[in-house]
Parts: C-alpha cells; sequence; structure tokens
C-alpha cells in the first residue's frame, strides 16, 4: 500500500494523543483513588453509587438518630432509679410507721420525713433534659407538667410520645408520658378498691380483696353494711317488684317493728303497715305507686322498683345481730343472696366475680364500700399517707388504730402499685435500649457493607491501576522513539 | 535528420521540467489540507512516417492529473460529518455529565443533608438550632438545584450561539463554494477535455469537507463542472454560481430557542432539527433537543417534587408556635410561552403544579383546531382531547387555564417542570415555621376506669385540612362500654326547627349540619344542642346533613337549637383497635374501656416536644412519590444521572469508533491521494536524469552537427 508522508505523521500524533488521553486517566484514577471519574467512566456503576452513598448516609443518619434516642432513654431511665429509690425509701418508712408502739408526734415526725420525700419526688417527676426540656411532659416539653393545684397534684402534661427514627423500619419511643408513670396507677387490688367509712364505730378492717370471677365483674360499687334493716319480697309475689336496702335517715326516729308494704287490688297504689305493733297500725295509706320513688316513714327511707302485681307484699324488719348486707348502690337494690348474712371475722364475703375478707369487731351502722379501681397518683398516695399520719389517734377513740392501720394498708399497696409501674417503665426503658444496641450494631454491620460496596463500586484497584500506567508509560515511550526514528527516514537525507 | 534529435530532445527537456515542476508542487503542498497528489500525463508525439518506417517525434505533456477516487471522497465526507456529530455531541454532553454526580456540587449530597437536618429535628424538634440548621440545608439543597439549572441554563445560552456560528460558517462555506463553481465553470470551458484546473477542484472538495463537519452535505456534479450542494431534506444550498443561505430564527414554539430556517428568495422555510443531521449543528440540535433540555426538564422535576412534597407535608402540621404550618420551599408553575404565530386573541392566564406525582418530564403542547382543544405531549405524541370550550385543563399532574379567543392553528407551548430547579427557593426564615408537630392530640382521661388507651391522633384527610380538625372532641363509652359518643361543638344547625303539622304523632325536626355524617346510623341518641332529652337522628340526608328527630310529646314547640353548641351524637360501636376517624383526623382506642371513660382528640397546643409531623416529612426522603409513585427524589435524580451518563459513555465509546473509522478511510484516500515525500525525491531524480539524458541527446545532436559542418569545411 501507498503511505503518504502526510498519514505516517498524522496516525502518529492520534496515536500518541490517544495514548496520552489514556495514561492520564489512569493517572488521575491513581491521584483520586476513584475508578469512575464521572457517570459516563461505569453510568451503572456511578447510579449504584448514588444509591448507595444515599442509603449509607441515611444508615449513619439512623445511627445520630439511636444516639440521641439512647441519651434521652438514659436520662429517662437514671431518674427512674432515683425514683425507685425514693419510693423504697417511702415504703420502709411507711412500714415503721404501722408499729403500735408509736406514739402521735413519732408519727408526725414520719409525715414530716414523707413530706420532704414528697417534694424531691415531684422534683424528680419535673426531671429536665438539661436544656429545659422536660422528660416526663408529653408533647409540651417546655410546659412543667406536674404543678399542685387545689384538688391535689395535676399533670399539666399529655399522653404525646416522641418517636425516633431508630431504623430503617423502626421508630422507637424515646419518651413516656409522665402520666402512664406517675398518674395512672390502680388503686385497691387493680379491679376494686376496699374502703372503710370514716364514721365506722367499730374495729372491722377490710382486706384487699380478690378477683373470684372476672367474667361476673360487674364494674357497680357496692356497700356492705352491717346492722342494716331486712327488706324483702314476700314469697308469694306476682310481679317483678323490688325492693331496694332501707337506708337510715332519721336514727332517732327508728323504731324496732316489723313492716309491710301492702299493694292494693289495682296493684297501683300501696300502705305501709306496721305489723308489730297490735292492732296494726298504717304508717302510709293508699300511696300512689311509683317504680323507684322514694318511700320515707319512721326514719327509713327505700324505694320499690319494677312492677309490683295487685296485692304484692313488701316486708321491712329490724336487724339480725352482726348481719350485714351487701347492696349495688347503682340499684340500690341489695345484691341476690346477700341479704342480712351472718359476720365471721375473717371469713370472705363473695359476691359478683368479688372476695373480700372484713375482720375485727364492726358495730352496726359500719358501712364498708367496694368500688371500682380508679386511678390515684403516687403523688396523692403520699399525701393520703402524710394525712394519716397527721391525724392524732386519741386513746379515747375505740378504732382510732384500724383506722390508721386501714388507711397505711391501703398507701402500703397503692406504694406498691406505683413502685411496680416505674419499674415496668423502666423494664420497657431497658428493652429500649438494648434494642437499640442491637441496632447499633446491625447498623455498623450494614455501613460497612455499604462502604465496600461502594468501594467496589467507585474506587481504584490500586495493583490494576499502577500495572496499567507502567503498561500505558511503556508503550507511550516505545511509540514516541519509534515515531521520531520513523519521521527521520527520509529518501532526502541521501540526495 | 538532426533537426529531428533535436526537437525530441527538446521535447524530453521539456517534459521533464514539466515533471519536474509537478513534484516540487507536490512536495511543496505535502501538507496542504484537501491536497491531491498530481502526476504528469506523457504521450509519445505522432511518429513522422519514413521509408524505413515510423520515426518517433519525442514526448508531448498530455496533461496534469490530480489522482483523485471520487468514492473515497464521498466517503470521507459522509465519515467525517458523523465523526464530527459524534464527537461535538459527546464533548458537549460532557459538560453536564460531570457535574450531576459530583460528591460535592451535585444535588444527591445537597438532598442528603437536608433530610439529615430534618432528622435532627424529629430528634429534637423544640431545638431551635436544629432548626436553623434545616433551613440551612434547605438553602443549600435550594442553590444547588437553582445552580445546577444555572449552568445547565448557560450551556443552553451558548449553544444558541454556536447554532448561529455554525449556521454563518456553513453560509460562508457556501458562498465559497459558490464562487469556486464559478472559477472552475470558467477555467474548464476553456481548456479542452480532461484539462481540469486540479488545484481549484482540491480547493472545492476541501469545502466541501469542512462544509460536511459543520452539517451532512451530499453532493452532485454538474456537467457543466460546477457542483450542487444539498442540505437537510433536499434544500439546494449551492447551485452553479448561486449560493442560497440558511438562517436562525427565534422557536416559534419557544422563544427561548433557536430554530434553523431555509432563506430562499425573500421566503424564510424552518428545518426541522431532524433533518439536519451530522457534523456539528447536527450535534447541537441534539444536544439540546434530546440531552440538554429532557435534563433540564427532569432535574426540574425533582425540585418541584421535594419542593411540593414536603410543603404538603409542612401543611398538615402545626409550627413552633402552634400555627399551622405553611410552604418551605417556594415552587415552580409550568412554563408557558405562546406560539409565534398565533392569530387569536387567547392566552394562559393561569398553570399550575396539581400533582407532582403524576408529572412527566414531557412538554406539551396546547392546540385548538378550530372546534377542538388538545393538548399533545411531545415525549410520545399522546392527545388529550378536551372539547371545544375554553376554560381549565387538566392533564397529567398540571392544569392550565385557557382564556377565550383562539383561532384555528393557534399554538401555546407547556413545560411544567422546566422551572423547577430554577424556581426552588426556601420559603420560611423563622426556624419556628417548621412544622414538626401533628395538630392535635389524643388523650386517655386520667379518671378513666378501663384499660382502653388511645393511640396519637394522626391528620388523615388531605389538603386542605379539615376546617375543624382541631375542635375538641371527646369520646364518651356508654353504659355498657361496647359503645361511645362524640361531644363536640362544630355542628351547625341549618335553619329553625321545622313543626310538624302534629307534632304529636311524630315530634319536631331540624337539620344539623356535619364535618360527615359517617357512622351515624338513624335513630343514636343526640344529647345537648338545645334539643330535648330523647332526640335522636332521624334520618342522614346527605353526607354532612341530618335530621335531628325530637321526641313525640315533648314540647309541642321547642326553641329553635342554636349553632355551634356542644353535641353529643351517636352511638357507634367499639371495636378494640379499629380506626375512629371525625373531623379530618384518625385515632384509635385499643383495650378495655369502662362506662363513663372518656377520651379527647384536641388542638395540639404548646407541643414543643412533638415531633410526629417531622418524622413524616424526613421520612419523604424513601417515599416513592415521582412518577407515579415509582421512584423517590433521589432515586429519580439517580436515573437521570444514569441517563446522562449511559449516554455519555455510549457516544464516547461511539465517537471513538467512527473517528478510528475516519481515519482508515482518510488512510484510504491518503494512499492513493496523498503525496509520499519518498517518492517525490525519486521522482525528483528520475527528471532531473531524463533532462540530463534529453539535453545529452542534444549535445550529440549537436556534435553530429559539427562534425557535418567539419566535412564542408
Amino acid at each position: 500500500m501507498r503511505i503518504s508522508s502526510n498519514m505516517i505523521f498524522d496516525a502518529n500524533v492520534a496515536a500518541l494523543s490517544q495514548q496520552q488521553a489514556q495514561l492520564l486517566k489512569t493517572q488521575q484514577q491513581v491521584a483520586t483513588g476513584r475508578r469512575v471519574m464521572t457517570p459516563a467512566d461505569d453510568p451503572v456503576a456511578a447510579a449504584r453509587a448514588l444509591d448507595i452513598a444515599q442509603s449509607d448516609a441515611m444508615n449513619t443518619q439512623y445511627a445520630s438518630n439511636r444516639n440521641a434516642a439512647r441519651h434521652t432513654l438514659s436520662l429517662a431511665e437514671s431518674t427512674l432509679q432515683s425514683v425507685t429509690s425514693l419510693l423504697q425509701d417511702v415504703r420502709t418508712a411507711v412500714v415503721g410507721a404501722g408499729n403500735g408502739s408509736l406514739n402521735n408526734s413519732d408519727r408526725k415526725t414520719i409525715a414530716t420525713e414523707l413530706n420532704g420525700r414528697l417534694q424531691e419526688l415531684v422534683g424528680l417527676a419535673n426531671s429536665t433534659d438539661g436544656l429545659g426540656n422536660y422528660l416526663f411532659a408529653g408533647y409540651q416539653s417546655k410546659n412543667q407538667p406536674f404543678m399542685d393545684t387545689p384538688a391535689g397534684m395535676g399533670y399539666f402534661g399529655d399522653d404525646g410520645l416522641r418517636m425516633m427514627q431508630v431504623g430503617a423500619s423502626r421508630q422507637m419511643s424515646a419518651t413516656d408520658s409522665g402520666a402512664d408513670i406517675f398518674m395512672r396507677i390502680k388503686n385497691g387490688n387493680g379491679t376494686f378498691v376496699t374502703q372503710a367509712a370514716a364514721t365506722n364505730t367499730g374495729t372491722g378492717t377490710i382486706g384487699l380483696g380478690a378477683v373470684a370471677n372476672p367474667a361476673a365483674l360487674t364494674g357497680a360499687t357496692y356497700t356492705i353494711e352491717f346492722g342494716t334493716r331486712i327488706a324483702q319480697a314476700a314469697a308469694g309475689n306476682v310481679g317483678t317488684g323490688a325492693i331496694t336496702t332501707p337506708e337510715v335517715v332519721n336514727p332517732a326516729a327508728l323504731t324496732t317493728n316489723n313492716y309491710s308494704v301492702v299493694f292494693d287490688a289495682t296493684g297501683a297504689n300501696f300502705d305501709v303497715v306496721d305489723t308489730t305493733s297490735v292492732p296494726n297500725v298504717t304508717v302510709l295509706a293508699a300511696q300512689p305507686f311509683t317504680s323507684g320513688q322514694p318511700i320515707a316513714f319512721d326514719g327509713l327511707q327505700f324505694n320499690i322498683q319494677g312492677t309490683p302485681a295487685a296485692n304484692d307484699v313488701f316486708t321491712v324488719s329490724p336487724p339480725v345481730g352482726d348481719a350485714y348486707t351487701v347492696t349495688n348502690n347503682a340499684t340500690g337494690l341489695p345484691v341476690p343472696g346477700m341479704m342480712a348474712q351472718p359476720y365471721v371475722s375473717g371469713q370472705a364475703i363473695s359476691f359478683d366475680g368479688m372476695r373480700v375478707d372484713i375482720q375485727g369487731a364492726p358495730s352496726g351502722g359500719d358501712k364498708f364500700t367496694v368500688s371500682p379501681s380508679t386511678n390515684e397518683s403516687v403523688f396523692k398516695t403520699i399525701e393520703n399517707l402524710i394525712t394519716a399520719l397527721n391525724t392524732p389517734i386519741s386513746a379515747a377513740t375505740v378504732n382510732g388504730m384500724s383506722q390508721l392501720t386501714n388507711s397505711l394498708g391501703r398507701g402500703l399497696n397503692n406504694l406498691d402499685h406505683a413502685l411496680n409501674n416505674v419499674l415496668t417503665t423502666r423494664s420497657s426503658l431497658g428493652l429500649r435500649l438494648n434494642e437499640i444496641d442491637a441496632l447499633q450494631a446491625t447498623g455498623e454491620d450494614l455501613g460497612l457493607q455499604y462502604k465496600q460496596a461502594l468501594s467496589e463500586l467507585q474506587d481504584v484497584d490500586y495493583n490494576k491501576a499502577l500495572s496499567d500506567l507502567t503498561q500505558q508509560q511503556t508503550y507511550l515511550q516505545a511509540a514516541q522513539k519509534s515515531f521520531s526514528m520513523v519521521s527521520n527516514l527520509s529518501l532526502f537525507s541521501y540526495i | 535528420m538532426g533537426t529531428n534529435i533535436f526537437s525530441a530532445s527538446l521535447s524530453g527537456m521539456n517534459a521533464a521540467q514539466f515533471g519536474l515542476s509537478t513534484t516540487e508542487h507536490n512536495i511543496a503542498n505535502a501538507s496542504t489540507p484537501g491536497y491531491n497528489r498530481q502526476v504528469v500525463e506523457l504521450s509519445t508525439l505522432a511518429a513522422q512516417s519514413t521509408g524505413s518506417g515510423f520515426l518517433g517525434q519525442g514526448v508531448s505533456v498530455a496533461g496534469i492529473k490530480r489522482i483523485y477516487d471520487q468514492f473515497i471522497t464521498t466517503q470521507v465526507r459522509q465519515e467525517q460529518a458523523q465523526a464530527t456529530y459524534l464527537s461535538t455531541y459527546h464533548s458537549s454532553l460532557s459538560q453536564i455529565d460531570n457535574m450531576l454526580a459530583d460528591p460535592l456540587a451535585g444535588a444527591s449530597p445537597a438532598m442528603q443533608q437536608f433530610f439529615d437536618a430534618m432528622n435532627a429535628v424529629a430528634n429534637s424538634p423544640e431545638s431551635v438550632p436544629a432548626r436553623q440548621t434545616l433551613l440551612n440545608s434547605a438553602q443549600f439543597a435550594a442553590s444547588r438545584f437553582q445552580a445546577i439549572e444555572q449552568r445547565l441554563s448557560e450551556i443552553s445560552e451558548g449553544l444558541n450561539g454556536q447554532i448561529s456560528n455554525t449556521v454563518t460558517t456553513i453560509n460562508s462555506y457556501a458562498q465559497q463554494i459558490a464562487a469556486l463553481n464559478g472559477n472552475i465553470k470558467r477555467a474548464t470551458a476553456n481548456e479542452s477535455a480532461g484539462r481540469l484546473p486540479n488545484d481549484l477542484l482540491d480547493q472545492r472538495d476541501q469545502l466541501v469537507n469542512l462544509l460536511n463537519k459543520e452539517v451532512r452535505a451530499t453532493v452532485q456534479v454538474q456537467s457543466n463542472g460546477t457542483l450542487a450542494v444539498f442540505i437537510g431534506n433536499g434544500q439546494a444550498l449551492v447551485v452553479d454560481e448561486e449560493p442560497m443561505a440558511l438562517g436562525t430564527v427565534q422557536s416559534a414554539a419557544d422563544p427561548s430557542k433557536l430554530d434553523v430556517v431555509y432563506r430562499y428568495r425573500g421566503n424564510v422555510v424552518p428545518i426541522p432539527s431532524s433533518n439536519l443531521q451530522g457534523g456539528n449543528l447536527g450535534a447541537f440540535l441534539a444536544f439540546r433537543d434530546q440531552s440538554l433540555e429532557p435534563a433540564r426538564n427532569e432535574l426540574g422535576r425533582v425540585a418541584l417534587g421535594l419542593a411540593m412534597s414536603l410543603n404538603q407535608q409542612n401543611q398538615m402540621g402545626v409550627d413552633l408556635n402552634g400555627a399551622a404550618g405553611g410552604a418551605l420551599f417556594t415552587a415552580a408553575t409550568p412554563r408557558v410561552s405562546q406560539g409565534a404565530h398565533n392569530q387569536g386573541a387567547a392566552g394562559i392566564s393561569a398553570a399550575a403544579i396539581t400533582d407532582v406525582g403524576k408529572l412527566t418530564t414531557s412538554d406539551y403542547q396546547l392546540r385548538f383546531d378550530g372546534a377542538t382543544y388538545s393538548m399533545l405531549r411531545l415525549s410520545d405524541n399522546a392527545v388529550t382531547n378536551f372539547g371545544g370550550v375554553p376554560g381549565t385543563f387538566a392533564v397529567d399532574g398540571f392544569e392550565i387555564t385557557l382564556s377565550a379567543g383562539a383561532v384555528a392553528g393557534d399554538t401555546f407551548l407547556i413545560r411544567p417542570t422546566a422551572n423547577g430547579a430554577r424556581d426552588i427557593a426556601v420559603a420560611i426564615n423563622d426556624p419556628a415555621r417548621i412544622a414538626a408537630a401533628t395538630p392535635v392530640r389524643a388523650n386517655a382521661s386520667l379518671d378513666n376506669i378501663g384499660t382502653g388507651r388511645i393511640a396519637a391522633a394522626v391528620v388523615s384527610s388531605g389538603l386542605p385540612l379539615n376546617p375543624n380538625l382541631q375542635n375538641p372532641v371527646t369520646l364518651t363509652f356508654n353504659d355498657p362500654a361496647t359503645s361511645y359518643s362524640l361531644t363536640f361543638s362544630n355542628a351547625s344547625i341549618a335553619g329553625d326547627v321545622v313543626d310538624p303539622i302534629d307534632p304529636l304523632v311524630t315530634g319536631p325536626t331540624s337539620v344539623v349540619t356535619l364535618a360527615s355524617t359517617a357512622n351515624l346510623t338513624v335513630g343514636d341518641p343526640i344529647v345537648g344542642g338545645g334539643f330535648p332529652p330523647g332526640t335522636t337522628v332521624g334520618s342522614i340526608t346527605n353526607g354532612t346533613t341530618f335530621v335531628a328527630q325530637m321526641p313525640v310529646g315533648g314540647a309541642t314547640n321547642p326553641p329553635a337549637p342554636a349553632s355551634n353548641q356542644t353535641l353529643q351524637i351517636g352511638s357507634y360501636a367499639y371495636t378494640p383497635g379499629a380506626d375512629i376517624s371525625f373531623n379530618g383526623w384518625t385515632t384509635q382506642i385499643s383495650g378495655a374501656p369502662a362506662a363513663g371513660d372518656t377520651f379527647t382528640v384536641t388542638a395540639n397546643t404548646n407541643a414543643t416536644g412533638d415531633n410526629s409531623n417531622a418524622l413524616k416529612l424526613a421520612a419523604l426522603q424513601t417515599k416513592n412519590i415521582l412518577a407515579n409513585g415509582s421512584a423517590s427524589f433521589q432515586g429519580m435524580y439517580g436515573q437521570l444521572v444514569a441517563q446522562v451518563g449511559s449516554k455519555t459513555n455510549e457516544l464516547s465509546v461511539t465517537s471513538q469508533a467512527q473517528t478510528n473509522m475516519l481515519n482508515a478511510t482518510i488512510a484510504q484516500q491518503q494512499s492513493v491521494s496523498g503525496v509520499n515525500l519518498d517518492e517525490e525525491a525519486a521522482n525528483l531524480i528520475r527528471y532531473q536524469r531524463a533532462y540530463q539524458a534529453a539535453a545529452k541527446a542534444m549535445q550529440i545532436a549537436n556534435t553530429m552537427f559539427d562534425t557535418l559542418l567539419a566535412i564542408g569545411a
């Protein structure tokens, strides 16, 4: 083939510049450590690298989210640790206060100590994260959540939980509502609460009770009353009328007579007849009947519900010894089978799925209530204990000590619930902290994988790059040398 | 006989001189672009007939020919056009390739930084420094988009200049070719056939070569020696001695672009870009229409998606001051322009993005054909018809409002995402305005006896938010606790009590308007609102109103219930964990609430510590929002990078291949037509020797004469 002299130069220049471009690129790769200098070098790797870089950055972000969550959770945990030991101290003091050998001033001293502890507890509940954000205020982190009100300690936060993105698909609550920790503590045994009336004169004390049959629970409030009148429908009644437990509204007017409520032939009116007096005395005559309307006479008050039939009779008799009656406060009717039951100290009293026991010697007219558990804040529990300890017991009062025992027993029980509640929260905090550690380990592994993938995609392989560089250098040198040799060849040199 | 020797020697010396001159010419032009080597064509002179036979009379120079291969030359031109096209397209595209994926300058790291800052706000929503950092990152992300768009816009404007320059160059070549046509025509007319003005032809061929670097051109040799040059789909650029002209005008459809036109005797004819292929011009047009503008649209779509989806989520929250969140970014509106040749008075009065997820990166053309308005999607020529009435036309996530007055043939260009990256900006400068909190919160009453728990309330209706969203609502459990009723004060009671003819038989009624009557059933009790006890839901008239039926035999003329009173309505069956939706929020109650337990959903005031909306804002990073829910912002941006990268890569490879092919063809052409200096050196010696030999022959003839003359002396 003919070769044009121009071609010798052009072709060599083109080849040299191509080789130089290659050499420059390899040199740049070595200098920057990146194999993919521009997306065009490897479009697939470049797009994947963007993807992975994003995932890696997000993974890093989750790690710092986890640090933030860990910080908040640890603060809450250490605060609740203090709360736990505080409540344990309070409990020890309260147990000591129940000692019968203490006098009023000893108890006052304990009350003063408890008062200090209470203030300390409020301080802990109002803990901040050091930047003025309250830990247990829900969403309202700038508002002090626990403040005293005339109605006792109030919660001014909310139930909001701060979730944090601690993993790609895991949001974790980094805070706990103050209401859940300090306020929502069920009193009594968690289902119902028993209480002796303040007006009791006997020495009866009532235990916490237990749930015997959850399915039979009604959610109503009951009164266990000693020495109540016995009111019942006559065996031959045809109608659906039911008589409520009579209430003593005027003790002075009470008699020991038996009474009968007798409906007339229409069933629309009734008479109340004193059947003890001879002859019988009609106390109330020809009263029009309205279901649930109070019927009152001789210091007693009750009502008849439902639809009594014509000539139906209801009797009201004086109490029998220590017998007690359990009344459902919602209806006023005695619980079936619980009318005028004989009292034995310590024997279980079971009704509507609940079982309670009363010990000691209640007097007639003494009342014990069994009501559904409500929330009692730990502050309220301690306040109640302080009030109980501050109440002097006079030697003259028969049941002063049993009232104190009742109060302390109830308080201790609620304290235990509060402590339990705090411990539950702490264990949840611990679980979350553990989970964060686990996620942290996973996240670090993942980060390593991302970095490795990223490196494989875009980083230069130095062995290869340096070997390429040497090779390209050799080729370029050879091309330059041969070019100068070839271009020197000319016939003109010889003529 | 002696004269014969003289004249033959002279012709030999002459021929050798021609050869030497031509060789000199070849050597001199060895590196002249487009030069084809020339050779002297010799032939014997007519022989003289003698008695002894025909006696040679010497040599004559028949002509000087250039060594030229028409076929290879044409091939070089075609490959030249393609090679220039590819390498120009490649170098143009390389400008944007690196910018998009740069780990420091690209938009991806800026978006990442923004979402990192959003996570920091979610971690401590009450922290003003974290919020300030977020605003700064938002500013950074917005200015990154703007900067990339700015650069792309500069490249686009630069392209207009390059297109004009190229057109000027093409016109200049056309004039030069036309002038050479004239010279060649006259030179060849005067000469006998076969004697051609080689150097003029070389110059003209070289001009055609250069022209092919600018745009692909085809040529046709005419019988008078002139060359007709055609470009595009047959437009003549040069005919005989007359050059035609190309020009540039502002595009009729898009004023920011230049269109190439053909000027012919006062007419201006636009040449479609698809017809101008090859060369620099073809590369510029292809780069602009197939790479640059789509990239700008795609970048705009990512910016729009980021701005609008964050705005929407921010508007669904409340800020640090408890006020409803606003827009975080200002988002662009579609770019609209009126066709340059529109005759009618219609104009586009409003254009807006309605659904960022449905946006495509295509441009659209709205057309009126005299009867029907239709929208043409330019990427795939899909047409949507809107009928003959001007108004608001919505398609693919945007809508435009066109006024009346269009006449047939009017067009409007709509570029929904073209402004996206240019116009994104941070709309707020108060860090408190970032809406990290949810507008409502749910609470369980501390007096509750049961174990029911209420989940955080979330905003479940879209924008605009339900106006009653933050009105306090109380859920009270009935006895038994298998149902609950709602207490709220946003009921408006329309009109007065309607007393039926006989209230003792049917009871009075009143019409009540609520945000929603979903879940309400006929017979549900209504308490409060001035209604007498025993009032129930009488009938539900539509989604928001119902008739309150007051009891029969109650007051025959009860007072008209007033508006905006607290109403307790309904008896909604309780299912643990089921959604409870009202006034635009949704929550769930689980566990076993007791009768009388209450739960409230109220305005989330003082919620400095609530980060629930910030979490949702941060979660938008990975949410597939764009392209009908198929890609996230960064995913879409990655696709853009990959598209530009792979196109650049493809062009780099094909351009290299094409250049190699061109070089091979040029080598072939050079092997025929190029000057080889060794060859010319040999020719020099050859012609020198020929001259010397001829001169020697003449000397011998002279000696012969001397001998002859000496005989006579």
